[in-house]
């Protein structure tokens, strides 16, 4: 006899999709997420490629199923501390740290925010702008319940004894008395979707990124760009307040660092070129790259429609060469071109396309699960198949970009594969029925 | 009360048919971000923008409604597919007979607005209140009890 | 029986309470001109919402008996569901309810109280109205055949079926030719990080024809298909047959596969069968069967790899072509290190993490990359251009050509005979392109593996497999499904039968009953959307829970 619920790790695309799918099975989903909102990083692109819908729009129809499905038990500010037993019958502790403002009695208003006396960077606007200490990431965040920072929240890191927000709400969903806790959850199966990170462009100092005002990276540029962030969307360089005239992309940034091609960056470039002459007409923009990859069918169209139209493409040869480096009010990039002759491009805003790479809670993770990671730090998939969804550990199973770069609609695929292995898995013993599922949701 | 009185004193009543998967959340949006919106727009909510048909629009107009604004997913994001292009294309028909009828064709409007877009929405509404107003009151206004 | 509707405003603390003057809707309610036959009780309470405002409303439509339900409070979209559920537990029928969104759409938004108030009162007077004119629905469970049809006996095909079958599920396996294992099963190896080679597909091969839950059809196509999710019937036509096979199924995967397409056809590619130039399949099978010899027998001592042929008129890339060019160059090098092999690309694409090692690798064996941006072919002399180089031509003893992957024949049939749609490259139209990769617009028709799209054998296999993860969840052996309740339905009456909702469906959930005459909805199917509502010349229409009537109704009460 073995468990039938599954705990999913991570709440973007790829953990959503998963969840909803087994909760349609007639499974107990216990949704694992470490930030405080549910989306992943869809959710922070104003639009997504090739068919450049809104992000939100095609998200958050998701997140609401997911966060009113009643078979879906979606802890945010959490994260899986231990795990014991065997395939099937597994018991994970997860950590649900303290939201210090209970979730059953906020409606949401946000009378909060405004008598907070901190104000601190807001790191989901990659530190573009603000929030203060008890915060939601960005309007439209899901759950729409704020957190509190307790490093920086005046009361809660003993600085002072200030309860603005505890006053605030008339609900009395403050609660600053709040304390971590840990559940134990019996679950059959684990999946892990808890996505990727992205190079660290300040180890190649040649690109000049915190260096120059101008040089962003990709998703300081999406929260640059995007109409529920830090600038509603103004594209103004930070501390010049400059409406950019010439703007650079370079591709492949970390490629040869990392020792992959990250398969996306390409194509959010191209976006990236996009966005940039739909808000400003009279701009140029340049695409340094070298290979065009556009691996998807519908990819190499949506090049076609940038090509020469919205961004001059520009071969560069050599990633080692590249050089950004200060110009009066902005920046100069200088590189290789086809004939390996120099060239100079003077810009007032570099995008630095930068490769993905595991997230930084991987290594611990897969140590707590004790799954194996690949050479290059991604989650490991079991190569006895051709094609796996499986970890070195026989009942967890990846999905996703933790498993490796790869865009929205491959990690979806992944996903709902992981959930048919889950499936067939739980239902070896002995045949599914819907009564039978029933009657393991009530025991 | 002289004409120009009666002028001032003309509040529009404006209906909005808002889709939704897409503006109705950014109406919802627009709302939790305290915007000002104007009270002259009443929104009614359909799944989508392909929902509403000639029948509805001209009864709208008939019963008294000054402006109509049709309101849905951008171009290519519907949540049901292709529903906003038909809704378009059902538009553009009646804008074509609007004249006829007596009525402006600037009284019905179609706009897409996507979730995201609490700002934006805020500004169409506020936008084709005051195009209203300054249009005067619905000229065919034959209200019918159903 | 007369009405009795419960008005309930909620405070939401100063959300609504601060806003909208509640004590002046509430009296306002009663007073509502035209409901004078109808008894409307208002009240108000802190927050509905909450466990204890669940609770309360509960009792309270219980206890006063309550035909029908306004709530006046938030956005549908943050508790519609949540209402409906309470409405459930104290036996209303949750149709019969609305919710009024005097929050998002009127206090937060207009900052006059009093015009707030005024806009309060008309929303919900608007709402009440609409109420009256709503009616009960009922959730439908609809019975289900689990099994599966699986079309095309490929790496994908062959996957879903393996991945599907168990003894409550069975999966019927298709194949157009006398074999399984399509195109991949003649390759002599596959990627190196497709670590278990070539013999895997062999195995699954194997494991197919033992599994006793897998019927194979072989020489066998589908003659037709009707019905929906859960409950399709299928005919089979197996060549040499008399008679057709008739298959009850719940999904239908399609795995048909692709074709390579001709190269010989491609502008500035000129060459005759004379011409030791091969496409990449044909190298394939000769290197799994005697080993790859120019026609005199003499192995070839310099060959040119030639990617991206025909990608520019195809407008696509064909994404496995990079790869598989690396592992045929392997192929020549193996057979001797002094083999001269060129390869010549446009852009070299690496979908998987572990393709950039595998290229460097391929340099490590002495294959030459040349990056070209024009290339020409005339017999086995290429003639090109590097990037920052100059025109110039060279000479091999053998070519080979890596062209698109296209759909293979008979797949505008397919389509047609599933009533799927094809995308503007010809391939099967996923349901949508991000989230939903698998589906089609037919709830319970799937499409995997190359006819998606270019795909390798992983990918393929992947696909499989996601189609495999659906079809689990939402055809459990023995459960049923509920569709959706607001659907739409077509007056027998009223319907002269032209089709135009049929046409404008996006879901196929209208079909013509030849017999009637009229147009019908299939309720298993419809999504709700209204668009043949939107459609229909004859009024034939009824859109269930956003009827005309309901919608006439908080249109006209807005405008009083």
């Amino acid at each position: 006899m073995h468990h039938e619920n599954v705990v999913v790790v991570g709440a973007g695309l790829a953990g959503m999709k998963a969840s909803l799918l087994l909760a349609q099975a007639g499974k107990k989903v216990h949704l694992v997420e470490t930030l405080p909102l549910i989306g992943g990083k869809t959710i922070k692109n104003e639009e997504s490629f090739p068919n450049l819908e809104c992000s939100t729009c095609l998200v958050a129809p998701i997140q609401q199923a997911v966060l009113q499905n009643a078979d879906i038990e979606t802890m945010t500010l959490s994260a899986v501390e231990k795990i014991e037993g065997d395939k099937g019958n597994f018991t994970v502790t997860v950590k649900k740290a303290a939201r210090y403002v209970k979730v059953a009695d906020c409606i949401g208003c946000g009378m909060c925010y405004e008598p907070c006396p901190v104000s601190v960077s807001n790191e989901w606007e990659e530190n573009l702008g603000e929030r203060k200490a008890i915060y939601v990431p960005c309007a439209g965040s899901l759950p729409n319940v704020p957190t509190v920072d307790p490093e920086h929240c005046l009361k809660l890191s003993g600085k002072e004894e200030c309860n603005a927000c505890v006053e605030a709400c008339m609900f009395g969903a403050v609660n600053l008395e709040d304390e971590d806790e840990t559940v134990e959850i019996e679950a059959g199966a684990v999946i892990v979707a808890t996505g990727s990170g992205v190079f660290d462009v300040s180890a190649l100092p040649n690109l000049g990124y915190g260096e120059f005002p101008g040089v962003y990276t990709p998703f300081e540029f999406e929260r640059l760009f995007a109409s529920n962030g830090p600038t509603l969307g103004e594209l103004k360089i930070r501390e010049t307040e400059k409406v950019p005239g010439k703007i650079a992309i370079i591709h492949c940034v970390g490629r040869k660092e990392r020792g992959y091609c990250s398969g996306v960056c390409c194509m959010y470039s191209f976006k990236f070129a996009h966005f940039l002459k739909k808000k400003l007409p009279e701009a140029s923009v340049y695409n340094l790259h070298s290979d065009i990859c556009v691996m998807d069918k519908s990819y190499q169209k949506f090049f076609d429609g940038v090509n020469g139209t919205h961004s001059e493409m520009l071969y560069n040869s050599s990633m080692e060469e590249l050089k950004v480096t200060g110009d009066g009010d902005g920046v100069k990039v200088t590189y290789l071109d086809e004939a390996g002759k120099e060239n100079e491009l003077d810009v007032d805003m570099v995008i630095l396309a930068a490769a993905m790479v595991p997230e930084e809670g991987a290594s611990g993770l897969a140590e707590v699960l004790g799954i194996d990671l690949d050479a290059l730090g991604f989650f490991k998939v079991r190569g006895d198949d051709v094609v796996s969804v499986e970890s070195s550990r026989e009942g967890i199973f990846i999905a996703g970009t933790a498993e490796g770069p790869k865009d929205s609609q491959s990690s979806v695929i992944q996903a709902e594969a992981a959930v048919g292995k889950v499936l067939a898995f739980l239902d070896s013993c002995r045949p599914q029925t819907a009564e039978a599922a029933a009657a393991d949701r009530q025991g | 009360m002289t004409e120009v009185q009666q002028e001032r004193e003309f509040t529009p009543r404006i209906v909005g048919f808002l889709c939704n998967w897409c503006t109705y959340a950014a109406a919802d949006l627009a709302g939790s971000t305290k915007l000002e919106i104007s009270p002259a727009l009443t929104v009614i909510r359909v799944m989508c923008s392909s929902r509403v048909d000639h029948n509805l629009l001209l009864t709208t107009f008939f019963s008294g409604a000054d402006g109509i604004l049709i309101a849905g997913c951008h171009p290519g994001d519907c949540h049901y597919g292709k529903g906003n292009y038909y809704a378009r294309r059902r538009y553009a028909v009646l804008k074509t007979v609007m004249e006829g009828l007596g009525l402006e064709p600037e009284r019905l409007q179609l706009s897409w607005v996507s979730a995201s877009e609490g700002n934006r929405y805020a500004d169409v509404v506020n936008a084709f209140s005051k195009k209203i107003k300054a249009l005067g009151p619905n000229p065919i206004n034959r209200r019918r009890d159903f | 029986m007369k009405a009795k509707i419960g008005v309930y405003v909620c405070e939401c603390g100063p959300n609504i309470g601060q806003t909208i003057d509640i004590p002046k809707v509430l009296e306002s309610i009663p007073k509502l001109e035209g409901y004078e036959d109808i008894e409307l009780v208002p009240k108000s309470f802190g927050l509905l919402c909450s466990p204890d405002g669940k609770e309360h409303l509960k009792k309270e439509i219980t206890e006063n008996g309550y035909t029908h339900l306004v709530i006046a409070a938030c956005s549908p979209r943050d508790h519609d569901a949540t209402f409906m559920n309470v409405c459930k537990e104290a036996g209303l029928n949750p149709y019969l309810y609305k919710i009024i969104n005097i929050r998002e759409h009127c206090g937060w938004i207009i900052h006059d109280k009093d015009a707030a108030t005024d806009k309060a009162i008309q929303y919900i007077r608007s709402g009440i109205s609409r109420v009256l004119y709503q009616s009960e629905l009922f959730e439908r469970q609809l019975e289900i055949t689990p099994d599966v049809l699986v079309i095309g006996g490929g790496v994908a095909g062959i996957e879903a079926a393996l991945s599907l079958a168990c003894e409550d599920r069975k999966v019927y396996l298709a194949e157009k030719t006398g074999e399984l294992g399509g195109k991949a099963a003649r390759f002599s190896s596959l990627l190196p990080r497709q670590s278990q080679g070539a013999d895997i597909i062999k195995q699954k091969i194997e494991a197919v024809e033992a599994n006793e839950n897998i019927l194979v059809f072989l020489n066998t196509e589908l003659e037709s298909s009707i019905g929906f999710l859960g409950n399709f019937e299928v005919v089979l036509d197996c060549d040499g047959d008399e008679e057709k096979t008739d298959l009850k199924v719940g999904a239908i995967i399609v795995a048909t596969g692709y074709r390579m397409s001709d190269p010989g056809g491609q502008s500035g590619y000129e060459y005759t069968d004379a011409d030791e130039v091969y496409t990449s399949l044909e190298i394939e099978r000769m290197n799994a069967g005697g080993g790859i010899a120019l026609r005199s027998g003499d192995k070839p001592g310099s060959v040119a790899l030639i990617h991206c042929v025909g990608r520019q008129e195809k407008g696509y890339c064909s994404r496995i072509c990079c790869n598989y060019m690396m592992k045929i160059g392997g192929y020549f090098k193996g057979h001797s290190e002094a083999t001269q092999v060129t390869e010549f690309f446009f852009d070299m694409c690496l979908p998987h993490k572990a393709d950039q090692q595998f290229f460097d690798k391929s340099v490590g064996l002495g294959i030459d990359f040349k990056r070209v941006k024009t290339i020409g072919l005339s017999g086995t002399s290429v003639e090109f251009t590097e990037i920052g180089g100059e025109q110039q031509e060279m000479n091999f003893d053998m070519v080979v050509l890596a062209s698109a992957m296209e759909p293979p024949e008979g797949t505008e049939a397919l389509a047609a005979l599933l009533e799927i749609d094809l995308d503007e490259r010809g391939f099967f139209k996923e349901a949508h392109q991000t989230t939903d990769p698998v589906a089609t617009s037919i709830d319970g028709i799937f499409v995997v593996g190359a006819s998606q799209g270019p795909r390798d054998v992983s990918d393929s296999m992947l696909l499989a497999q996601a189609a495999a993860g659906r079809i689990r969840s939402q055809l459990i052996p023995g459960g049923k499904i509920v569709p959706e309740v607001k659907v739409s339905e077509i007056l027998e009456a009223y319907c002269t039968g032209c089709r135009t909702c049929l046409e404008v469906c996006g879901y196929g959930a209208i079909y013509f009953d030849d017999q009637k005459g009229i147009s019908v909805v299939n309720e298993a199917v419809c999504r709700g959307c209204g668009n043949c509502f939107g459609s229909c010349p004859s009024g034939a229409l009824r859109t269930k829970h956003f009827t005309n009537r309901q919608l006439f109704r908080e249109v006209t009460e807005a405008l009083k």
